[in-house]
């Protein structure tokens, strides 16, 4: 269990002001569930992931993975970034095998592995390809196979997939799933699509900015009736569906709309 | 309503045409070759020099003809000049020039690193460098042959400390640039301060590190001239001040082209080294 506990961050602005990017935030993300984050940018939801990988220190509040608090980024915890960070000095399979060899997997165990990560998100015939050949669906489904290869307890992703056009992006989403189904690994996600948000989520939050606090919280099983059914038209189409969409929308620009009459 | 375009049927008899391979169009020149533009203005270069001198446009004293520059040369390669044979004068120099390159490397690019990752390396070599650089080596020259004599030591510093600040500023360039975004990344696949450095940190850095290198070379030679002013009695810069001496212009003609294909062969090797060590540059 990954668990946020009244986490609070502060930054100092230019102007020796302080912005409160995160208030008292308080979430837990359960063995393999799949956590979606959601709001309008600014809304502190990059800073929380931040937090919870280990690259920002709180202010307040504690973090904890499985009991152990986290004072820093680990293996442990996979990041999937909205950039692409591959190396281009390495080829894919290097890049994906990247993290065993930090942890001194030898050199034919980890390819071995890697290889079969990059069968996984379907990229078996590009593992000696140079991450310049790949285009910017293919990137990130290195990287996410890259984060999965040490074996972390959660996979953290910030828009993986806000730079890709819509087609591509429903093809992730359904690859996504079948990497959570297939490793059983808890998923927290973040997005700016209120579709991908309850299509993906089996936990939806729903962030406002300034201060950052989650102002709604929906438990959903979309993605539970996609793993059993594989009928994504059927679950967009659905009343239910629809209607949580724009009840989540509603919530969006009414925190939108309340911010706005505060300034 | 739907129509449907029928697609193109490929029947076997076709002809498999060969299809045209295309690249990315790059920014400014380009990939295409610009040897052919370089040896046109090579040559006209070379006319127009022919011409200036025959004409007598320029006196024949300050400006020998092509003609008068190969000859001599041609001497040079024969018997010499100023008591040591054409050989014996550049392998003087191109000793020192990699004798410094080597001190100046060596000793650069750890502390470059340092400086760009460490918060005192930085500090505490940041005063005499950025006070040292700026200087004209001719400056410090007396210093030098009054610390360390007149010998090979002297000349070899006198390049080191000129072709070891490019260095030093493109290796801490170079760490500097390093996207936080990667460090972050490698962090998060559990790599230690020491992998970190290894895997990512260093090679981030190469390509700045080798082009200072190249720029560091270019400062070599440029000093050579004045580390051979110090009572030397072998190495080009030194043939061509003991030629200047007796206005014999075509051996300082001789001189300069010597030293001109030395920095030329360099800069050729530096660029091999360059595309096979970092033949990612450039590319994402
Ligand atoms: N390093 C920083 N220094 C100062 N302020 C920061 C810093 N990082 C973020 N902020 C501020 O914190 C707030 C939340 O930022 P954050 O990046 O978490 O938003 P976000 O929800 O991820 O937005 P987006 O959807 O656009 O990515 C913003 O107001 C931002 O200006
Ligand atoms: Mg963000």
């Amino acid at each position: 269990m990954l668990r946020v506990d009244h986490a609070s961050v502060y930054f100092a602005a230019r102007d020796k002001r302080t912005i409160h990017a995160l208030d008292k935030v308080s979430l837990t993300i359960p063995e393999g569930s799949f956590v979606v984050a959601l709001g309008t940018s600014g809304c502190g939801k990059s800073t929380l992931l931040n937090a919870m990988a280990g690259f920002l220190p709180l202010s307040e509040g504690s973090i904890t993975l499985d009991g152990r608090a986290i004072d820093g980024p680990g293996a442990d915890r996979g990041v999937v970034f909205q950039k692409d960070t591959l190396l281009p000095w390495k080829s894919v399979l290097d890049n994906v095998a990247l993290g065993l060899k930090f942890a001194g997997v030898s050199r034919a165990a980890r390819q071995e592995r890697a290889r079969d990560l990059l069968r996984l998100v379907g990229l078996e015939d590009f593992a000696d390809a140079a991450p310049y050949e790949l285009s910017g669906g293919m990137r990130q489904r290195v990287g996410i196979a890259r984060a999965l290869a040490p074996d972390p307890a959660i996979l953290l992703m910030d828009e993986p997939f806000g730079a890709l056009d819509s087609m591509t992006r429903e093809q992730m989403q359904e690859l996504l799933v079948s990497v959570w189904q297939r490793s059983g690994k808890r998923i927290f996600f973040i997005t700016h699509s209120i579709e991908e948000a309850l299509f993906l989520g089996t936990q939806v939050i729903v962030m406002s900015p300034r201060p950052g606090r989650i102002v709604a919280r929906f438990d959903l099983d979309f993605v539970k009736t996609f793993v059993r059914d594989r009928d994504e038209r059927a679950i967009k189409t659905s009343p239910l569906f629809a209607a949580l969409r724009e009840e989540i929308r509603a919530i969006v620009h009414q925190s939108e709309d309340l911010r706005r009459a505060a300034e | 309503m739907t129509t449907i375009i029928a697609q193109d049927i490929v029947t076997a008899s076709d002809p498999t045409p060969v299809p045209r391979l295309v690249k990315m169009r790059g920014f400014g020149i380009g990939e295409g070759s610009t040897v052919t533009i370089s040896l046109v203005t090579a040559i006209t270069l070379l006319i127009l020099w022919w011409v200036v001198a025959q004409t007598g446009l320029v006196a024949h004293l300050f400006l020998p003809t092509p003609a008068e520059v190969v000859s001599a040369a041609a001497a040079i390669f024969q018997d010499g000049y100023a008591n040591a044979s054409l050989w014996e004068h550049v392998s003087a120099s191109l000793m020192r020039i990699f004798s410094a390159l080597v001190i100046a490397t060596v000793l650069g690019i750890p502390i470059g690193l340092a400086m760009g990752l460490n918060r005192w390396a930085k500090g505490i070599f940041d005063t005499p460098i950025e006070f040292y650089w700026p200087l004209p080596p001719l400056a410090y020259l007396p210093l030098m042959i009054i610390w360390l004599g007149i010998g090979e030591t002297s000349k070899i510093t006198l390049l080191a400390l000129a072709m070891f600040a490019p260095i030093v500023l493109s290796a801490q360039a170079g760490v500097r640039s390093l996207p936080r975004e990667r460090v972050n990344m490698a962090l998060s696949l559990g790599a230690t301060r020491l992998q970190l450095f290894r895997e990512i940190v260093l090679p981030s850095a190469l390509p700045e590190i080798l082009t200072g290198i190249r720029i560091s070379l270019g400062v070599g030679w440029g000093t050579l001239v004045a580390a051979e002013l110090i009572a030397a009695t072998r190495g080009i810069g030194y043939m061509i001040m003991s030629a200047s001496h007796f206005l014999a212009t075509d051996v300082v003609f001789v001189g300069i082209a010597v030293i001109a294909t030395c920095a030329f062969t360099f800069s050729l090797a530096m660029r091999l080294i360059e595309r096979w060590l970092v033949p990612w540059k450039g590319k994402s």
